[in-house]
């Protein structure tokens, strides 16, 4: 009994496992291999598609153009989620129960109010430029930001900042000097998540960038797939490369993203 | 400056002041907290709360290349409730929506006893099965393609090879069905597995160690045990994945792009298509709308459930 439950669990363990990594170890494959060459383990590897791909710097300009959508979106939304949550999790004040909206926010459809948004970044004058893919970013992401700030100010002891304001440290004092530090995972993670979702994200940069020097990096990836067909090879080397941050800051912040999530999902 | 009136806030009953001094006091204790939250309010009023509801005013109103827009009424609604494309489009998102729940409910819950068992390399399991989560959307999207390329995929092989004879999934209308389920699935399960594994890991050893002694066998205790106990995080699992999968436009699109025909041309690949590609601004309002609509019924009917079983 205990056996076949044991080796049941195995097996659910090496399906998820092969179906999570398989179309990874495709992709890199095929980013890899001759275009032509059908093997699953292919045996002489190139270079050519990544060459081709960073040949001419258009692919680098998306990688630029993306970087600053993050990093930006990451400075925007950073010091509202730290200010707001910390006056959420310390503070009562009349009409804190509307915080919950913050919640339901990030439910509704984001891409509905997108296209109301193209006219106001046209009256902006921010239409095709990166500053409206990053205000979007912002604040799309700042209600659950916020949110997640309050979980991780919540489980710090108030008791700390409460000896400081008595001793005579200001309240501003108080935020930045005591809370902050001690938040500071939390406002990791904060950033984690701010930074993956806008590196992730197509929809903003679809919607308020027609210019192709503006591309981020998934408008690049759908440019191999052109009425003549596709092409996968370069295609998948450039799909490598997207993988490559939000991988790369997942796993070595792990711990600290996940605990943020559940703080923010969860009440 | 030493300010009491946050002594206050933080310590509640600590000093008591005269009447005069109440009010002013009042405004000082609370104007921290709401000039700590005002960017974030300005920000969400400005950008999302005002677009929301200009949203209305395009659904009802039509807009032509100059910028003139005349009130057309409720006129938008009434063409799309009469247009077969639409309906494709509901029915479409219902059976991804369907699709979605059905394949990673099961798959999540698994994943999850598993991450929260004491096997060893459970830590290694957990951050593995968390990958599809964190990768874009787009990104996944085109390896799932790949695999499933007519010619090239290595999924179009191995069905060639189960089969005997080519099963091109992606240029059918019900494989094109299957394969954005099964990448949205696929997408979906780790969200879900990581908000039931904090369930399971609240529920107390010895529940399960007392219905062995009872005879209870694997079933039995997944019935009676993890389904009842993690029951709220199963809904808020189920609630965020519901509307993220109702809204989904970017997956699907970079996908199939909604073909063949429309055959997974979802609500959101729908408003995409009419938003970004043909600029068709007051249709796209009226559908965004009703994807608004769509996702507050979803919305409402699980807070409906999960109000009545904490009642019961």
């Amino acid at each position: 009994m205990a056996r076949t439950r044991f080796i049941l669990a195995w097996v659910g363990v090496v399906f998820i496992v092969v179906m999570i990594i398989f179309p990874l170890y495709w992709g890199v494959r095929t980013a890899l291999a001759d275009n032509y060459d059908r093997r699953f383990f292919p045996t002489e590897l190139t270079l050519d598609n990544y060459r081709f791909l960073f040949m001419g710097g258009r692919f680098i300009d998306n990688i630029k153009n993306s970087m600053i959508v993050s990093l930006g979106s990451v400075t925007a939304t950073l010091p509202l989620a730290l200010l707001g949550g910390y006056a959420l999790a310390r503070f009562d004040f009349p009409g804190k129960r509307f915080s919950i909206v913050l919640l339901v926010l990030p439910l509704l459809p984001a891409i509905a109010v997108l296209v109301a948004l193209i006219m106001y970044m046209r009256m902006l004058g921010l239409y095709n430029t990166l500053y409206a893919v990053i205000l979007a970013n912002t604040v799309f992401s700042s209600p659950f930001a916020v949110w997640m700030v309050r979980g991780f100010m919540l489980s710090i002891p108030r008791e700390i900042e409460e000896a400081a304001l008595i001793d005579g440290c200001g309240p501003l004092a108080a935020l930045f000097r005591i809370a902050m530090p001690l938040a500071a995972p939390g406002l990791i993670a904060v950033s984690i998540f701010v930074l993956i979702s806008a590196w992730n994200n197509y929809l903003f940069s679809f919607a308020f960038t027609t210019k192709t020097p503006l591309q981020v990096v998934p408008a690049a990836l759908l440019g191999f797939i052109t009425s003549w067909g596709t092409n996968y090879g370069g295609m998948n080397a450039a799909a490598t490369v997207a993988m490559l941050p939000p991988l790369i800051f997942f796993l070595a912040f792990q711990k600290w993203f996940v605990q943020g999530m559940l703080a923010g999902s969860t009440k | 400056m030493p300010s009491p009136s946050v002594i206050n806030s933080t310590l509640p009953k600590s000093v008591s002041f005269s009447r005069g001094k109440q009010s002013r006091q009042v405004v000082r204790k609370y104007a921290l907290p709401y000039l700590l939250l005002s960017p974030t309010v300005i920000l969400l009023i400005a950008f999302l709360a005002v677009p929301f509801f200009s949203l209305f005013y395009y659904g009802v109103h039509k807009t032509d290349l100059q910028g003139v827009s005349t009130y057309t009424g409720l006129n938008n609604f009434i063409l799309l409730i009469n247009e077969a494309r639409f309906i494709q489009n509901l029915q479409a998102t219902l059976l991804y929506l369907v699709g979605v729940l059905t394949l990673s409910l099961p798959l999540a819950y698994f994943a999850a006893s598993l991450i929260s068992s004491n096997m060893k390399g459970v830590g290694v399991l957990r951050t593995i099965f968390l990958i599809p989560w964190v990768l874009a959307p787009v990104v996944t999207a085109l390896l799932f393609k790949t695999m499933l390329d007519p010619t090239s995929g290595p999924i179009t092989m191995l069905l060639k090879w189960i089969f005997g004879q080519p099963v091109y999934l992606t240029l059918s209308p019900e494989g094109a069905r299957l394969v954005i389920i099964l990448h949205s699935a696929w997408r979906s399960f780790p969200f879900e597995m990581l908000l039931i594994a904090a369930g399971i890991t609240s529920i107390p050893v010895e529940l399960y160690e007392a219905a062995r002694v009872d005879g209870a066998n694997s079933w039995k205790q997944f019935r009676y045990i993890t389904l009842p106990l993690t029951r709220v995080q199963l809904f808020s699992a189920v609630l965020m994945i519901s509307v993220w999968t109702i809204q989904d436009a970017e997956g699907v699109y970079a996908l199939t792009q909604g073909g063949p025909g429309y055959a997974t041309e979802v609500t959101g690949v729908r408003l995409f298509k009419e938003a970004f590609l043909y600029f068709n601004i007051s249709l796209a309002s009226s559908i965004g709308i009703a994807l608004i609509v769509l996702s507050i019924i979803v919305m409402s009917v699980y807070l409906r459930i999960l109000g009545r079983g904490e009642a019961a």
